[in-house]
């Protein structure tokens, strides 16, 4: 395994040392027209000239020896006695000066056995040189059919040169397995080796196909190499699909979080359960939307940054909204917590509707600013994709925003005395009914926050914020009445579960599976993660 | 030994309850037959009845709300649909839509025997008793109460509407089940049948309000409220109120089982949408609008709230949630205890001042 | 039936990291009135809610009649046994009726035991000795806070309970009602029941308690009768002095 690492690197080394010094050799012109005019052998060894100078050839050679390669196919090749005209006669093959033909040219026939190197320099030069990414794509195709032909740094060099992405992709696959087919077996393990560093789903199926090769019942060093890079490959493939379901888990434990930390909060302070929480997180993505559509009107060149100036906006307008909602309902509605539910629902029922008249019920369309398109490939079939990034670090700045408001704040401290002990806070001469409407309004802020932060994952409509909430409530029942630290944990624990059960037997299944295990986790813990018992009587 | 209250409300409304009940098919066929659609919406109307009654009594005599009631009505609503496609198919040989539409050529091993109704009925009974058995008592053991339990019901009819979503369950999936042609060897949709189907839903409606208020008045109802009183009191009194509720809580499910089976027959379909969280919520709303913890106020609201509903979804369908989200705050703002307040007569006991204006068992868990 | 009704054995009680008791001993007898007293947060409701089953102890155990240990019983079964509770903020159904709270506390399961007549005499015997007679058919809910009380006295002794506790029960009453009180409680003194009585008002304490339990801070600071209790300078610094 080292010894073969050792073995590629000296390898490579060798290339690099010794790569300018072939380039610097220049084309014997005259001799290489003198071959293409000569017998079956010197033709032969015109060709493998030809490639050569195809792969590793200056910009000058290789202008020069392409039409030749060509003109040898066509035919087009006249040799006389003054050497070799190019289009029958128009142009010195050599010089490429104008000149006639000197008598009857005679044009060399290409033997079974030459045609194909004359082909594949031809390819190769035109890999290299043609102007048109379709020529290229058809340069391409002729290569891949004899990968074992392919002269080494051919690829690599066409590859880097390569502006067309797809083509890029393309060419580098195939020159890991022209590679993979090198004949130099040395070359072959090298090749192995660098198959193995980016390892994913189709390197495995590229390996796995070596396993059927002569050389690795006959070649142990081979067959090494092999199994080396199998393993390695596997063990990617098993740290990216763990990544990945992390990831991904991770992404939906920040929006479970995002959704349910303004409910904890409410709940932990007043005993109720927002029902609107999830029409709140609705109107955020709307109010995001909206300021996208300002912004198209007013500043098009900010446009792209839509996401991030509607950060106030979503959040001031759904606080506006919460503080609102409990000026004039929920206040009214103290020490009668299930009213309150139907209360809310009420709110919630006509936000939908009010949204679904103003609005309609198809998905809004949202721009997608470069800052969350795409992704980075990790290992693995793991991509680490921006917009998940986004609602990840959304959520990160969202819990230390609750963190700090709830812990450094002077709201925030009578937040924690009336959510502790409602009496004895307003005994002391904490405004409560004032506290609790603006923490309501803080909390149905973080809504809004969430549904900025959903707009580039999820589809906006009226109904979204129905998707979210039952998956909320779970998360505030699991982690404890009116606790941060338990809201994370338990949008962390649902998250991961859904995610990791979702794949095995289908989401259904694990929504089904997730609300068994919390109806059994609140047998061991009726008052969720972080709750002190209370004195029942 | 209990005080009774005034009976006469609840006697006068189950004597009009049957007394439309007789009347509707003694007068078919005179010139004041009352039409098709009145009937097969009367009909409806004392299902979703049935269904308030259940609900009020666990919530008005209990305290405990459920968010999740639709998951037994739609226990009995998919085992009717059950009988009726299976029975219909054994005397027309028609195949239901769904196996069609699944490519299957035979139904789903555990429809076997569902064209016998005894078979059908003691199979809705026994998964009902089970599934509102297994999570009551958890839930009630672990203490889990108030809102917690609420929304914990909600995310259990939640979850059963995504079960039932799924094609492959068995149970006609997204599109349910529909396409009935045979009652009891009986044709389907001919007046006589909606007449008469309208008024056994009656008469059930009537029986299940004399059982209901037979309950609430014994020792047992006595007991009930005492526990939505305060129950830690009643515990250190030597009762075991877990097992009460639990007792209660069947019970309620099974009610809200037999209103789904009485619905199904009269609007012809059955699919997952029953078991959508909105539905559960407004069978609290409309026990809350009709007045918790009184029978007949939880069967006038369900009255009255779904007449409306049937009269708007056909006049003018999008200004209905409006009105429904309007009516929610009026009733939970101004008349704590719906149109009880309205009518200002006290149909069982009041509840005490006090209690008017705070809720009872509400303590959270 | 041994002379011993309760047995507190090591209790400790936490609630987080405080101990509302910490490492109680102490034994109640039959036929003895033994009041408990204490300042505030001292601990005697924990007391008595371990006693009944509502919080359960960290450490130690409660035996009932030398056998039952209570902190491995349930409320209900506790309750079946023959402890009764008052609690200290007056407990009652606002819903049911004064009869109906008799009726309940006089008798336990779904269904009654007692048929009607003997159950009318209970009722009847029980609504004379808390002077609740002529209020019979009136709602809990519409009450006064002082026959709210003895509605709940009435109701746990409704049932003729071994051990009866009272968590404060004339706090908030008047002289006069406060004097009905001490009369009810010394008439309820049997050879077979032990009472046990939570109560800050001295006076009261002094008119009915055989001998008293002073806690503080969890722990017992003094027992014996209140004569020496009055003259225990301890007790006097933590407690009378203030
Ligand atoms: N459920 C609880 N959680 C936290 N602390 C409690 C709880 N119940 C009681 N305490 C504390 O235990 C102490 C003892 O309370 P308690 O037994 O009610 O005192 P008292 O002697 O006044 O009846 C008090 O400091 C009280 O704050
Ligand atoms: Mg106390």
């Amino acid at each position: 395994m080292k010894l073969a690492r050792l073995t590629a690197a000296a390898g490579l080394l060798a290339v690099l040392l010794f790569a300018p010094g072939l380039r610097a050799d220049t084309l014997d012109r005259a001799g290489l027209v003198q071959e293409l005019c000569g017998d079956a052998g010197a033709m032969g060894r015109a060709g493998t000239a030809l490639v050569a100078t195809a792969a590793s050839g200056s910009a000058e050679d290789r202008a020069f020896a392409a039409p030749l390669a060509r003109a040898v196919i066509d035919r087009k090749l006249g040799c006389d006695d003054a050497g070799a005209v190019l289009d029958e006669g128009g142009l010195d093959a050599i010089t490429r000066m104008p000149r006639a033909a000197a008598g009857t040219p005679r044009s060399p026939l290409l033997s079974l056995k030459n045609r194909p190197v004359f082909e594949l320099a031809d390819a190769a030069f035109a890999l290299r040189g043609a102007p048109a990414v379709a020529q290229r794509a058809a340069a391409l195709k002729t290569l891949e059919r004899r990968p074992a032909q392919i002269p080494e740094g051919l690829l690599d060099t066409a590859a880097a040169a390569e502006s067309d992405a797809g083509l890029k992709e393309q060419i580098d696959t195939l020159a890991q397995t022209a590679a993979l087919n090198a004949s130099d077996p040395a070359a072959r393990i090298r090749a192995i080796g660098r198959v193995a560093e980016n390892p994913s789903r189709r390197a495995l199926t590229r390996i796995a196909a070596l396993e059927s090769d002569p050389a690795y019942a006959a070649n142990p060093e081979f067959r090494a190499a092999v199994d080396a890079a199998t393993a390695r490959i596997e063990r990617g493939i098993a740290l990216g699909d763990t990544l990945a379901t992390l990831y991904n888990g991770l992404s939906f434990a920040s929006i479970l979080f995002m959704a349910a930390i303004g409910l904890a909060i409410i709940f932990g302070l007043m005993g109720v359960i927002n029902l609107a929480q999830g029409e709140l997180i609705m109107i955020g993505a709307y109010v995001t939307w909206l300021v996208q559509q300002g912004l198209r009107v007013a500043a098009p060149a900010l446009l792209d940054w839509y996401l991030v100036l509607a950060i106030p906006v979503a959040f001031l307008a759904t606080a506006a909204i919460g503080i609102a909602l409990e000026a004039l309902l929920l206040r009214h509605l103290y020490k009668r917590p299930l009213m309150s539910l139907l209360a809310t629902w009420a709110v919630s029922l006509f936000l939908v509707n009010i949204v679904r008249v103003v609005f309609g019920t198809q998905n809004m369309q949202f721009e997608t600013p470069f800052y969350v398109s795409g992704g980075v490939p990790v290992i693995g079939d793991f991509i680490f994709t921006w917009n998940r990034m986004f609602a990840i670090a959304f959520a990160i700045v969202t819990l230390a925003l609750t963190w700090g408001v709830v812990r450094k704040t002077p709201l925030g401290l009578n937040i924690r005395a009336v959510t502790q002990n409602r009496d004895m806070a307003a005994c002391i001469g904490i405004p409560t009914r004032r506290i609790d409407m603006m923490a309501f309004g803080f909390g149905s802020g973080l809504a809004g926050l969430a549904g900025l932060a959903l707009s580039p994952i999820y589809s906006v409509n009226p109904q979204m914020g129905q998707n979210f909430i039952i998956d909320s409530f779970m998360v505030v029942v699991l982690g404890g009445v009116g606790t941060i630290a338990g809201t994370v944990l338990a949008a962390l624990g649902i998250g991961q579960i859904n995610v990791l059960i979702e794949p095995l037997w289908g989401a259904v299944a694990a929504k089904v599976i997730v609300l068994l295990m919390i109806i059994a986790f609140l047998q061991w813990r009726p008052e969720g993660l972080f709750a002190v018992k209370g004195r029942r009587k | 030994m209990m005080r009774l209250g005034r009976n006469g409300p609840i006697v006068l409304l189950t004597g009009l309850i049957l007394l439309v009940a007789v009347a509707m098919p003694a007068l078919s066929g005179t010139s004041l037959e009352v039409s098709r659609y009145l009937a097969n919406a009367i009909g409806q109307l004392a299902a979703f009845a049935v269904l308030a009654i259940s609900l009020d009594l666990i919530w008005g005599y209990l305290g405990i709300l459920s968010l999740g009631h639709g998951l037994f009505f739609a226990i009995g609503g998919y085992v009717f649909a059950m009988y009726l496609l299976k029975h219909s198919f054994v005397v027309t040989g028609t195949v239901p839509d769904f196996l069609q539409f699944m490519g299957w050529k035979d139904f789903p091993f555990y429809w076997a025997g569902f064209d016998f109704f005894p078979y059908a009925f003691t199979v809705a009974v026994l998964v009902t008793l089970l599934v509102s058995g297994i999570f009551g008592y958890v839930s009630f053991r672990s203490r889990v109460g108030g809102v917690y339990f609420a929304i914990i019901t909600q995310a259990l009819v939640y979850v059963a509407m995504l079960l039932m979503f799924r094609n492959d369950t068995g149970f006609g999936g997204n599109n349910g089940m529909t396409g009935f042609s045979v009652l009891f060897g009986w044709q389907m949709g001919t007046s006589g049948m909606i007449t008469a189907l309208a008024a056994g839903s009656l008469a059930v409606l009537a029986l299940v309000l004399m059982l209901c208020r037979w309950l609430v008045g014994s020792r047992f109802g006595a007991l009930m409220l005492a526990t939505r009183d305060d129950e830690i009191r009643l515990q250190t009194l030597g009762y075991e109120t877990l097992r009460l509720k639990l007792i209660v809580w069947c019970l309620s499910a099974v009610i809200a089982m037999v209103a789904g089976m009485l619905y199904v027959p009269q609007v012809g379909i059955i699919n997952p949408r029953v078991l959508s969280p909105e539905l559960s919520l407004e069978i609290a709303v409309w026990v809350a609008i009709g007045g918790r913890g009184h029978l007949v106020g939880a069967v006038i609201g369900a009255l009255l709230v779904n007449a409306v509903k049937f009269w708007l979804s056909s006049a003018a369908p999008d200004i209905w949630p409006f009105i429904l989200s309007g009516l929610i705050v009026l009733v939970v703002l101004v008349f704590p205890n719906g149109l009880m307040d309205l009518a200002k007569f006290r149909l069982t006991r009041p509840m005490g001042p006090k209690r008017m204006a705070e809720e009872i068992g509400e303590a959270r868990p | 039936m041994s002379l011993t009704a309760l047995l507190v054995d090591g209790l400790t009680v936490r609630f987080g990291s405080f101990r509302a008791i910490d490492d109680l001993s102490l034994a109640i007898d039959y036929g003895e009135v033994r009041a408990v007293i204490g300042p505030n947060g001292a601990g005697k409701t924990t007391l008595l809610d371990v006693i009944s089953g509502i919080t359960r102890p960290k450490q130690g155990r409660v035996l009932f009649d030398g056998a039952l240990d209570l902190t491995q019983t349930s409320e209900a079964a506790i309750a079946r046994a023959g402890l009764r509770r008052k609690f200290q903020k007056p407990s009652v159904f606002e819903g049911l009726t004064v009869r109906q709270h008799i009726a309940i506390g006089a008798d336990f399961g779904f269904r009654s035991r007692l048929d009607t007549p003997a159950l009318d005499d209970r009722i009847c015997e029980v609504l004379e000795t808390v002077g609740l007679t002529e209020h019979v058919t009136r709602l809990a809910g519409e009450l006064s806070h002082g026959q709210k009380q003895w509605l709940e006295i009435g109701m746990v002794i409704a049932s003729d309970p071994s051990v009866l506790m009272l968590d404060e029960p004339v706090a908030g009453l008047t002289d006069e009602e406060t004097e009905r009180t001490a009369k009810l409680v010394r008439a309820l003194v049997r050879h077979d029941r032990a009472i046990i009585v939570v109560e800050h008002d001295m006076d009261f304490v002094e008119r009915i308690a055989d001998r008293v339990t002073v806690l503080h801070e969890g722990r017992t600071l003094f027992e014996g009768s209140m004569d020496k209790v009055r003259a225990d300078a301890a007790v006097v610094d933590v407690y009378l002095g203030r």
